[in-house]
């Protein structure tokens, strides 16, 4: 995980909500935020958002690979971000809006690394609509 | 053969004057130094813009925006009101029609990546870029990489445009103001969701707020579905230091909604491309 600092200034104040441009928040659930913890499987910096892959072990000891959305890479790429801000193998805890739908997913709100910097993908206006 | 000829003759004088009337649009001919030289008197707006600036994000105030000029015409003041937030008037036939269109919205097409249509294209959370060449302004815009022609070059407007997105657009300077005027748009435009009529006209009033915040004032009329002109402005903050990014929005999407609008997205096949959807 290599993190620069300019990183936590992205965590503050940024108005992030509508930065989600391509579509409307309908399949998250906006009202509710979970928090998951596994190890990185794949970083998918890609247009138009990225996703990051979680392999979360179960207390039976299944894993489930967690789909999380986040901005565009252009968006984030300005804002501190690079391809290997998050890295396979890295062990974080992510905070989410879940899936309506109960598939293991959703909108990725932030993680706190190691060293206690936050990864944020904006905080601020979620749930103001796409556009 | 004598009438074959003259008919050649006749087909090739036509042919003479299609071209001669062609050749009054400058930017088919060859730019010359002066031209060149002359965008230098033109106000500076290289560099990429991205919305906000002038006093924060979203809506900027135009009101006192230099060169504005606040052009004669009705409704030009309403800038002053803080972006338009009032929202757009529409005739009772538009009302009806606006009416019909929140109770049976059409899906967000957006989430299968076709672009946003004017004027959502402007006000994306992507920034933009400008090119200034003789006789055409480009408008790079990073969403959904797309581009914007307005011609300078002292053409008119068709009188039949084609419908499309972003319309067919024209502009010339007033002063340090690029005024740009669209016609012909498709369904896809609507006037704050209200729809339009063939006569909707867009024009944008575009220039320095200082020297790093550009302000756009958009102006809707529409005879048939406003019962006035609509005007919105937006501010938007230089950043020399950035470039255009690509963005090719079917790389990896995995959003997508249905024609019924249901709204969906693909968690299958990670680490590949999502499978189309069903």
């Amino acid at each position: 995980m290599r993190i620069r600092l300019a990183i936590v200034a992205i965590a503050l104040g940024m108005s992030a909500g509508s930065a989600w441009a391509h579509h409307s928040f309908s399949v998250f659930n906006m009202q509710t935020e979970v928090s998951i913890t596994g190890v990185v499987k794949e970083v998918q910096w890609t247009n138009p958002h990225i996703f990051i892959w979680v392999d979360v072990t179960g207390e039976d000891g299944a894993v489930v690979t967690w789909g999380l959305e986040g901005m565009s890479p252009n968006f984030l790429a300005r804002r501190g971000w690079s391809r290997t801000t998050l890295e396979p193998g890295d062990r974080i805890t992510v905070s989410l809006r879940p899936l309506i739908s109960g598939d293991p997913g959703g909108m990725f709100i932030s993680t706190t690394s190691p060293d206690g910097v936050v990864l944020s993908m904006g905080g601020g206006r979620e749930g103001a609509g796409g556009q | 053969m004598q009438h074959r000829m003259t008919a050649l003759l006749m087909g090739l004088g036509s042919a003479l004057v299609a071209t001669s009337a062609m050749t009054q649009w400058a930017v088919y001919e060859q730019p010359t130094a002066a031209d060149w030289a002359a965008l230098a008197e033109l106000p500076d707006f290289s560099g990429v813009w991205e919305r906000g600036g002038g006093g924060g994000r979203g809506r900027g105030a135009a009101a006192g925006a230099p060169g504005a000029g606040r052009a004669a015409g009705a409704g030009a003041g309403r800038a002053a009101g803080g972006g338009g937030r009032g929202g757009a008037s529409p005739t009772p036939e538009y009302a009806a029609l606006r009416d019909q269109l929140r109770a049976t919205p059409a899906p967000n097409q957006m989430a299968n990546c076709l672009p946003p249509a004017m004027p959502g294209i402007m006000s994306q959370p992507y920034p933009m870029e400008f090119l200034i060449t003789p006789g055409k302004v480009t408008i790079i815009l990073e969403a959904f990489t797309q581009v914007r022609h307005i011609f300078t070059d002292g053409r008119e407007l068709p009188e039949f445009p084609d419908p499309t997105f972003f319309g067919t657009s024209i502009g010339h300077w007033e002063g340090d103001t690029l005024v740009a005027e669209s016609v012909g748009f498709n369904e896809f435009v609507t006037i704050g969701g209200i729809p339009h009529s063939d006569e909707l006209r867009i024009i944008e009033r575009i220039s320095l707020l200082d020297p790093d915040t550009m302000v756009i004032e958009t102006t809707f009329t529409d005879p048939l579905a406003l019962t006035e002109p609509y005007t919105t402005s937006a501010t938007f903050a230089r950043h020399r230091d950035w470039t255009i990014a690509e963005y090719i929005c079917e790389e990896n999407n995995r959003n997508f909604v249905t024609s019924d609008g249901e709204e969906g997205i693909i968690l299958d096949n990670p680490g590949g491309q999502p499978p189309p959807p069903n």
